[in-house]
């Protein structure tokens, strides 16, 4: 028994160690390389190339402030609905739930292009009315900007900064508070001191992963930076794959390097703070509520910020892109637009073959990658909960560290592998591409649902006369069934609307959804985009719907052990 | 059923060191008893019971339940823990959270594929047994813990197994329940005819418990006897400082005459029970705090008198604690709680021989 787990442990990192080093290796060998398809020799020409390109430096300044600014904004934005959530008596409080999942099935990518319909300089939907009804000369917000880009990636980015906040701040100890007010410090004061202080770790994880996501972000940076001119590393490494005439993997893969090695280094400080921050945390469950901040004459001012910012989040992007779908051409709501409307857009979406080629290629990869990578996240989740040795130390970590990985980054490591195999330009490259990267998704829920599986619950089956098998059929899988649905549904809702690996990995005939989307922005066919678009949202809606169910499930079971 | 266990050893390897979780074990436990493994954490007790139920392979030795042997190193057998038909219950119940408690309860008679009436008869007449009766459509993890520890104790009994394991069964609920539970227990037990082993770091639990005690110190069984031999008789000093508050204190043989064994200590010379120690040798003096029984009035004369001073006095309830100096030592003692005397008054107290317990050092 111990052998073979060990065995199945040392196989697992073997694979696990494949799909994330990989790309690594390659990545790193690719930058010290002449050329794509030969390695030839060892050379830093790339390394030289890339760090002396005069436009470097405004990239990277660009970079460090989208990245900051949003993950700043971010955070704040999380604390303070955290804060009203858990600790005041707004009203509607269901809105919160929303808010924290909601933004989840509308894909990054047309979050981002709603805000370009909405908010461009020549015909944003907004800008338009502002400019008729205050006479002014010029479009009143440019989305196309770095102030731009910053506030949509923020908002893109809150749900997550709020599911770290929002648990750390409801398990937080209340009588520490209330000793500083006893001990005479006002409701700001112990704001500042005790409560901000204490949930520092948990604040810091927010901001760092973050600062993580919007590193890795490409959505926001291509669909609005990019027609402005503002270009973040993101954008910079897809300007050197994808655009212009000679593309140049080496070159990339040399800026990646430190992409990656940024990404790496902060996932590790968000890990050993995310540990300390449920140390900090673990003080709760002594049965008292926290008590309740009455907001009195605040209440309604400040519900009225949340619902402008769900609207803002949720309801905004969707109806402009179902608008969208179905008037001629961009214009602002009237008699007139409504009368013009059509299913055109819809009809010549479902007709286009390169659109309902990505449209099959993403439903493929959805239903294959997750049901490998669920396979795969069960043997992983089972030897790092269940079999306590050094090797599945290993494979945790190793598990773990490609939820750092920029996805575009990563995609240049994987094509540099991928072209020196068979696999290249198939839609298998997309297939491993997607699992090694979204391992970590699928790993998660698996290792949650295993650590349900106490040891007990397994050893009392055999104790009362049950064979292995039986136990497995009668105990083991029925207690692990929601785990793994809830995985499966998590990582095809990733898949179907994957951006940053596919475009780097996607060659003409693997197509996916993201894809073609991003190719309808570049052509300004944002009718169809539109339609393809709300198709999209509508299987991940499905899907997280569906997740959102099993999980309800799930914790039925969990609550009531 | 008696269970027989030989030359028993199970090593762990951790950072390249060998742990002896168990180390050469020589153990019978009589049939039909109520039979405690007790000892501090990491003693290796909960070890050995997995070793028993077969969840552990020991590394060598002989394991036999009744005639069968159930595991042996030489023999190379090595019998799975489904097919030894035991019961067992688990210190976190290991109540299964997505059956009701019937299918619980029922689930080692459907693997062992009874007809469904049989079923339901054994299930009804076990949980009528453990007062559960009427909770068969209930979730199980909507249950009380007592009530989640009753379904754990009726699906280990209700296959009817001649021997029943329990690892540390009462250490999840309350203080209240537990005691309650206990006696339960100990009356559900009393009225079956099984082996029952016990698993306990708790020594009240297995004093109030037991038919006979074993006492295990880092892999090894010290001693083995009742729980009134345990406590009085002790043949070792980590035995007898383990399984309740004992005073010990150094001394010395001086003499041994028929009925006494008689030493100095800081106390003085005092007379013990009789054990055979060498005259001269180092011996440890373990007197429990109840039996220091004052003397009242002044110059009290008899067998093992001492006098002491108070030097603190807590009162604890039912009790006085007292702590009394006697030279250099200084004495717990255990005061009936309507005794009038305060920190600093000088004492008489007496020590029963009978009560003076003599252990190697």
């Amino acid at each position: 028994m111990d052998k073979a787990r060990a065995q199945l442990t040392w196989s697992l990192v073997i694979i696990v160690g494949f799909l994330t080093v990989c790309p690594v290796v390659m990545l790193a060998l690719g930058s010290v390389s002449e050329g794509l398809t030969a390695f030839g020799d060892f050379t830093p020409d790339k390394y030289i190339e890339a760090y002396t390109d005069p436009a470097l430096l405004d990239v990277m300044v660009n970079t460090v402030i989208f990245v900051l600014g949003s993950s700043v904004l971010a955070t704040v934005l999380a604390l303070f609905l955290a804060y009203l959530n858990t600790r005041t008596d707004i009203p509607f409080k269901f809105l919160f739930k929303v808010l924290s999942i909601i933004p989840m099935m509308i894909p990054h990518l047309l979050f981002s292009v709603s805000w370009a319909l909405l908010l461009n300089p020549s015909n944003g939907m907004i800008n338009t009315v502002l400019k008729s009804a205050l006479s002014l000369e010029s479009a009143p917000f440019n989305i196309y900007s770095l102030h731009g880009m910053i506030l949509v990636e923020a908002l893109l980015d809150l749900p997550i900064a709020y599911l770290i906040i929002a648990p750390a701040m409801a398990s937080f100890d209340v009588a520490l508070e209330e000793s500083s007010r006893v001990f005479g410090a006002g409701t700001w004061r112990t704001l500042l001191r005790v409560t901000l202080p204490v949930l520092r770790p948990a604040i810091l994880a927010a901001f760092i992963l973050g600062v993580v996501r919007s590193l890795a972000s490409f959505a926001v940076p291509s669909v609005l930076g990019m027609p402005g001119r503002v270009n973040v590393l993101a954008t910079h490494l897809y300007e050197m794959i994808a655009l212009g005439f000679a593309t140049d993997y080496g070159k990339a893969a040399a800026v990646g390097m430190s992409v990656l090695a940024t990404s790496v280094t902060l996932i590790y400080v968000y890990r050993a703070l995310t540990a300390e921050s449920e140390k900090y945390v673990t003080i709760a469950g002594r049965g008292y509520r926290p008590t309740m901040i009455e907001l009195g004459k605040a209440r309604i001012p400040l519900f009225i910020i949340v619902a402008v910012l769900s609207l803002f989040m949720i309801v905004l992007p969707v109806a402009v892109l179902l608008y969208t779908s179905f008037v001629p051409y961009t214009m602002v709501p009237s008699a007139r637009a409504f009368s013009l409307m059509s299913l055109k857009h819809w009809s010549d979406v479902l007709q286009d073959p390169l659109s309902l080629l990505a449209l099959k290629n993403s439903l493929f990869l959805a239903l294959a990658g997750a049901t490998l990578g669920v396979v795969l996240s069960i043997f992983v989740g089972y030897a790092i909960v269940k079999v306590k040795t050094r090797a599945s130390g290993i494979l945790e970590s190793l598990s773990f560290l490609s939820f750092s990985f920029p996805g575009i980054v990563i995609g240049v490591g994987f094509m540099w592998f991928f072209v020196q195999t068979p696999l290249y330009a198939t839609i298998w490259a997309l297939l491993i591409g997607y699992v090694a990267t979204y391992l970590p998704y699928g790993v998660r829920p698996m290792a949650s649902a295993f650590v349900q599986v106490h040891a007990h619950l397994e050893e009392s089956s055999l104790v009362c006369g049950a064979s292995y098998l039986t136990t497995m059929r009668r105990i083991i899988v029925p207690l692990l069934i929601p785990g793994i649905v809830s995985a499966w549904i998590l990582m095809a809702t990733m898949f179907v609307r994957e951006l940053t690996l596919s475009v780097v990995l996607s060659r003409p005939g693997t197509e996916v959804l993201a894809v073609q989307i991003l190719r309808f922005a570049d052509d300004g066919l944002w009718g169809k985009l539109s339609a393809l678009g709300i198709i999209m949202i509508l299987i991940s809606t499905t899907l997280v719907v569906l997740a959102t169910l099993v999980g309800a499930q799930f914790k039925a079971v969990e609550g009531g052990g | 059923m008696e269970i027989r266990i030989r030359g028993v050893s199970k090593y762990y390897f951790s950072e390249g060191k060998t742990i002896k979780a168990l180390d050469g074990v020589d153990l019978t436990i009589p049939a039909n008893q109520i039979f405690t493994l007790l000892g501090p954490s990491g003693c290796g007790k909960t070890t050995l019971l997995r070793c028993i139920v077969g969840l552990e392979a020991p590394d060598t030795g002989e394991i036999s339940i009744g005639d069968e042997v159930v595991w042996s190193k030489e023999k190379n057998i090595s019998i799975p823990p489904e097919k030894r038909g035991l019961g067992m219950v688990f210190q976190t119940y290991a109540i299964w959270p997505h059956m009701n408690v019937f299918d619980n309860v029922a689930y080692p008679l459907q693997v062992r594929n009874l007809p469904k009436d049989i079923i339901r008869d054994k299930v009804e007449k076990t949980l009528r047994f453990v007062r559960l009766e009427g909770f068969e459509n209930r979730p199980a993890t909507k249950l009380s813990g007592g009530q989640q520890q009753r379904v754990a104790l009726a699906r280990a009994l209700v296959a009817e197994p001649k021997v029943i394991l329990f690892d540390e069964p009462l250490s999840n609920l309350d203080a209240k329940l537990r005691e309650e539970t206990r006696k339960e227990l100990k009356a559900f037990l009393g009225k079956l005819q099984i082996t029952a082993v016990y698993v306990t770091h708790d020594r009240i639990e297995a004093l109030a418990l037991s038919d006979t005690i074993a006492i295990m110190r880092a892999g090894q069984i010290v001693e083995v006897g009742s729980p009134q031999k345990i406590y009085f008789d002790a043949d070792h000093r980590f035995v007898a400082d383990f399984i309740g508050r004992a005073n010990l204190v150094k001394a010395t043989v001086r003499a041994q005459d028929a009925d006494y064994t008689v030493v100095d200590c800081g106390m003085g010379t005092i007379a013990c029970q009789r054990r055979d120690f060498a005259i001269g040798s180092e011996v440890t003096l373990c007197l429990r705090p109840e039996f220091i029984r004052l003397v009242r009035g002044e110059g009290a004369a008899g067998k093992n008198v001492v006098n002491g001073r108070i030097e603190s006095l807590v009162f604890v309830g039912e009790a006085y604690e007292a702590e009394i100096r006697v030279g250099n030592e200084l004495l717990l003692a255990k005061f009936d709680s309507d005794v009038n005397l305060s920190a600093g008054d000088a004492v008489s107290f007496t020590l029963d021989p009978a009560h003076c317990l003599l252990v190697a050092i």
